[in-house]
């Protein structure tokens, strides 16, 4: 499996001896590059285009994030799977009305079973649960417009967000979400999670052939990768909410390792560590796939759901999001 | 897989074996080398190794196992985390 760095510390990359290296002061770590997929960097870190140009041989995607761990870009080195024809398809499904709104459907579909997945197995939230059932089943068949879906999406989020008090810690109890800025602990996991899910489901498309700014649910603005937070609206709930349930429940994550400003809040470098070493391992967590027949990280559900999305635009097989049946 | 390389090769050339493995393992001792790799960059990794050493003269190690949990790794003293993927 191609492994993926994370850079919390100040220091440089550099390309030394033919491969790279991360300096931090005067501890030098040689990187085996060629087991690298990509690299997220917190830190401060200084490179130059020495290192740069090294990095884009092995085709390595740099994430950059800032200070309060938001996103802030990315380095893409030159894509080498480019197909006009994947693209012009998958520009045919945005532009005609039916077929996008269907595949806009099928991803708050997909975020809405793994979000009632979370729940079902808690006994505290069960009225909750009922509530997003209702809230869905009333909703799903009189939707004309993506408008209208992504208000309904809305609407279950806010429940199920709400639910969180349950069963969380008291001292990370939330009142609503709350994003730029995030005000307390538990808003700021969750916006630091899913700019990390963002950036790793950037990294999958862009190792296919799909292009990251067409999407569907989403407007695809020109500002953003879009396609990025389609897919990865199935994956939030699956991987950055049960990460932060178990880090939470567990108590390895407690307010020490949160800094407070003015109105906001953030993970500090040790609160960074320990969520990013969960997330990973989460990651890379395997599971049996029935018709692949072979075992499937995580990691390796987002590019599968990649492919679906291929097959989809090129009339293959219809899409079907991903539902975890384990 | 997981693999374990050790190497004994003659000074002249031990510089350009070594520059060659840390690109694909991480350093834990003098002439030690280990990681996780896949078939195919193992294959990759090899041929690299075999331009540059002479067959008469070098010999570098590689102990493979499938899963790195095979390995059981025990250490007395410092163990250096050299392959730890936060920094």
């Amino acid at each position: 499996m191609q492994k993926s760095l994370y850079l919390t510390s100040n220091g440089r990359l550099k390309r030394h001896e033919n491969t790279l290296y991360f300096e931090i002061g005067d501890e030098k770590r040689a990187i085996d590059i060629e087991n690298v997929e990509q690299i997220h960097i917190f830190g401060e870190v200084d490179l130059n285009t020495k290192a740069l140009n090294y990095i884009s041989q092995y085709g390595i995607i740099l994430h950059f994030y800032n200070y309060y761990g938001f996103y802030t870009g990315s380095f893409l080195p030159r894509k080498k799977n480019v197909s006009g024809d994947v693209v012009v398809r998958q520009a045919l499904h945005y532009l005609d009305r039916e077929k996008r709104l269907f595949l806009a459907y099928c991803f708050v579909e997909s975020a809405v079973y793994h979000m009632m997945r979370n729940l079902r197995e808690r006994k505290e939230a069960e009225a909750f649960l009922i509530a997003i059932e209702d809230e869905w089943e009333k909703g799903r068949f009189n939707i004309s417009n993506i408008a209208e879906l992504m208000g309904l999406e809305g609407r279950i989020r806010n429940i199920y967000y709400q639910s969180f008090n349950q069963f969380l810690p008291d001292d990370f109890a939330m009142e609503k979400r709350e994003k730029r800025p995030p005000t307390n602990p538990i808003n700021a996991l969750i916006s630091f999670g899913n700019s990390l899910i963002y950036s790793h489901t950037l990294s999958q498309i862009y190792q296919t052939q799909l292009d990251p700014s067409i999407s569907f649910l989403h407007e695809p603005s020109e500002k953003r990768f879009s396609l990025s937070l389609d897919i990865s609206e199935i994956f939030k709930p699956l991987i950055v909410d049960t990460v932060i349930f178990k880090l939470l429940n567990n108590r390895q994550l407690e307010l020490e390792h949160f800094d407070e400003d003015l109105n906001y809040c953030y993970l500090n470098q040790e609160g960074k560590k320990i969520f990013l070493k969960e997330f990973q391992n989460k990651l890379e967590t395997t599971v049996r796939h029935r018709q692949l027949n072979r075992n499937v990280s995580y990691k390796g559900f987002i590019r599968l759901e990649c492919y679906k999305l291929i097959k989809h635009f090129i009339g293959d097989q219809i899409y079907s999001p991903l539902r975890a049946w384990w | 897989m997981y693999i374990i390389v050790t190497y004994d090769v003659n000074e002249k050339r031990v510089n350009k074996v070594r520059k060659i493995l840390k690109k694909y393992f991480t350093w834990v001792q003098n002439s030690v080398f280990e990681g996780e790799i896949t078939f195919g960059k193992l294959e990759k990794c090899k041929r690299e190794l075999l331009s540059v050493i002479e067959k008469e003269e070098d010999s570098v190690y590689f102990y493979e196992m499938e899963y790195k949990l095979v390995c059981n790794k025990k250490v007395l003293g410092q163990e250096k985390n050299y392959d730890s993927i936060i920094l």
